[in-house]
């Protein structure tokens, strides 16, 4: 068979080129490597694969009896099939089958078995068939699901380089598989401002979103490559474009390298304004890296990732130990502790939805995670400057719910004799409209504010981050927005409190020089941005980026604006 | 062996439920079970303790199978298959 060459275009999630071979993830939670067994691996395979079924069973028929006590007990039949697919021989004898014969890993048979099965039902074309895909989809991922705990995937134990392809992946799966193994990443949903595409800028992952229909047809350990910087994903390349992508790699390696001297060069402007230059995190692994490259604030430490990593709430001591080693490693520097930021979208990805209750919303109706979360960031501010910050305000009346209950955990902190930094300041994020309009009557309630761009230009224009189809409207040129973060910078600015700049526009230098020109002093941006933003502040002198904003801020065509600043921004600095 | 012609009689067709209670009942029987479906979607086989076969057949309402059963209880599973079917 003859492969041909094939780009699949999609959208730049995440800079770089990377090169590798292709792991598919059907199931956003459930990723599982292929690979050849040694002979001697078989015999334990067979096992794990006999155990995972058992444990399947016993699952089921736990929920059977439960169900049965019930009054859905009509229901107890549905599990019947899943238990007779579980000693069907047509797939079980099979797997095992392809476990032994072709020498394959349980997942890989598994899948493999069930995907010729899922074929056979595909090619009838019956409408209430599908729902019986379902209950085989189903047997399949408690199978896969329960083998997990025999093996959990580990990219590290890979021979090859990876990329991760998906539907959707989420911010946990990346978390989880994170390794040196795993070079990049491609999804059929998401977009650049999703919180994977930020979470594989900040792990410095090629990444390319919003790809359609990559999965059909692709097999698990297919060369692929990611073009992060294009939005381009290639199957099958031929020799001829590996040469030229290893030619860009190469090239974009100097140019980092090139960037990379200027980390250590003063952050000011032409006409020497200093500017603070922080980072965002989102785990508390990234501390070190990002200190050593001389940032002066943990702008945005977005605590959830690391609160929920072991699938559940952490304990508050273990909160305690990873706030310390933060703090510790940060040094005297502040670090903003953002709050967990989750909402309840089913619970399942622990993200948040764009709407509805989530941020501060979220911890004011759960407090005991709140109050858990508080009492760790108190009892582990003596060992370093922690600010804790409160994200997704949009009422002043949350803000000062969100006191009181600080207040409460510091009395009882006191009470118990426990020792903390009474001086910890507590700040707002601005990411609604309700909040950018209304800043200074927030001023009262809080020590500094950050700006979370993501949001609130999203909130502003009415478009979902998430939903592709309305993605091009998603602009922070718009001049709607610019007056809005104007007008967040002047209020802020009559209240006296600071205010740094931490979504991703600040990490654009486009953006990010228009955000100095109205006034912002301060920006935080992913550490892989980190070296061309200070690259552009160095370029400019304030007193014409500030007359660049006074123009742009009386255009009226967002198109015509964005030329303009592109064009200024790539007439002073070479990157 | 023995074989009989039968006509699906539950209106949703051969549905999980149905069909799990259908790899149910034939393995009260020593007698080996197989139905099979020859019309216009093509010749489909399945063996009736194989839930993911039968549920392959894809037979709705109205649709015609032939059940063949071989072994010692023969007759009384075939009769005992083809009025679950039918749902006589």
């Amino acid at each position: 068979m003859t492969v041909v060459e094939r780009k699949l275009k999609g959208i730049a999630a995440s800079p770089g080129i990377a090169f590798g071979h292709a792991v598919t993830a059907w199931d956003p939670e459930l990723v599982t490597l292929n690979y050849s067994l040694k002979p001697a691996e078989v015999g334990p395979q067979l096992e794990n694969f006999h155990r995972s079924v058992k444990k399947s069973r016993t699952q089921l028929e736990k929920m059977q009896t439960k169900l049965a006590q019930s009054r859905a007990g009509d229901s107890t039949s549905l599990i019947d099939a899943h238990l007779l697919i579980l000693q069907d021989g047509v797939f079980i004898d099979h797997v095992l089958e392809r476990i032994k014969d072709d020498r394959i890993n349980a997942e890989w048979a598994i899948q493999s078995v069930s995907g010729s099965i899922f074929e056979a039902y595909d090619r009838v074309h019956d409408e209430y068939l599908r729902d019986r895909r379902g209950d085989l989809e189903d047997v399949v991922r408690r199978l896969l699901f329960n083998l997990r705990s025999y093996q959990r995937p580990t990219f590290r134990s890979l021979r090859y380089h990876t990329i991760l392809v998906g539907r959707t992946i989420l911010p946990s799966t990346l978390i989880e598989l994170k390794s040196p193994r795993l070079v990049g990443v491609v999804t059929e949903t998401g977009s650049p401002l999703s919180h994977s595409a930020i979470l594989a800028r900040s792990m410095e992952l090629p990444a390319v979103m919003g790809v359609s229909d990559v999965l059909p047809g692709l097999i698990s350990g297919e060369l692929i490559i990611v073009d992060g910087d294009e939005g381009v994903v290639i199957r099958a390349p031929s020799d001829e474009t590996l040469e030229q992508y290893r030619e860009r790699a190469k090239e974009e390696k100097k140019s980092r390298r090139r960037l990379a001297r200027i980390v250590r060069a003063p952050c000011v402007t032409k006409d020497r304004i200093s500017i603070l230059l922080g980072a965002n995190i989102n785990f508390k692994d990234e501390v070190e890296a990002v200190v050593a490259s001389e940032c002066e604030a943990i702008g945005l430490y977005r605590t959830e990732f690391d609160f929920f990593r072991d699938g559940k709430p952490l304990d508050e001591d273990k909160l305690v130990a990873d706030y310390s080693y933060v703090l510790q490693q940060a040094r005297s520097l502040p670090v903003n502790l953002r709050t967990i930021d989750i909402g309840m979208r089913d619970g399942v990805d622990g993200m948040s939805p764009e709407l509805g209750v989530r941020g501060l919303r979220f911890s004011l109706e759960n407090r005991s995670l709140f109050r858990r979360q508080l009492r760790a960031i108190y009892r582990a501010s003596p060992h370093g400057y922690a600010r804790i910050l409160l994200p997704f305000v949009s009422t002043l009346d949350e803000l000062s719910a969100a006191k009181h209950i600080i207040n409460d955990v510091r009395k009882r902190l006191t009470e118990q004799g426990i020792e903390f930094d009474e001086t910890v300041p507590v700040g707002a994020m601005i990411e609604t409209p309700a909040a950018a309009l209304t800043c200074d009557l927030m001023a009262s309630e809080v020590d500094f504010f950050c700006l979370g761009t993501n949001d609130l230009i999203q909130y502003c224009l009415a478009v979902d981050r998430t939903d592709r189809s309305s993605l091009h409207l998603y602009n922070p040129f718009h001049p709607g927005v610019l007056r809005t973060l104007k007008q967040v910078h002047d209020l802020v600015a009559t209240t006296g409190k600071t205010i740094v700049v931490c979504g991703e526009i600040a990490a654009d230098p486009p953006s990010a020089a228009v955000l100095l020109g109205m006034g912002f002093t301060a920006l935080s941006v992913n550490v892989g941005a980190y070296s061309k933003i200070k690259k552009m502040i160095r370029s400019f002198a304030l007193s014409d980026l500030r007359e660049l904003a006074d123009d742009l801020l009386k255009m009226r065509s967002r198109g015509r604006i964005e030329k303009k600043v592109r064009r200024m921004v790539a007439e002073q600095i070479d990157v | 062996m023995t074989s009989r012609q039968v006509v699906i009689g539950y209106r949703l067709g051969l549905h999980a439920r149905v069909s799990a209670g259908l790899v149910q009942l034939s393995g009260k029987f020593r007698s080996r079970v197989l139905l099979s479906r020859s019309d216009e979607t093509g010749d489909i086989k399945a063996d009736a303790d194989s839930i993911l076969s039968i549920l392959l057949l894809a037979a709705g309402y109205g649709t015609t199978l032939e059940v063949r059963v071989e072994g010692d209880d023969e007759d009384e599973a075939l009769d005992a298959i083809c009025s679950y079917l039918e749902r006589s």
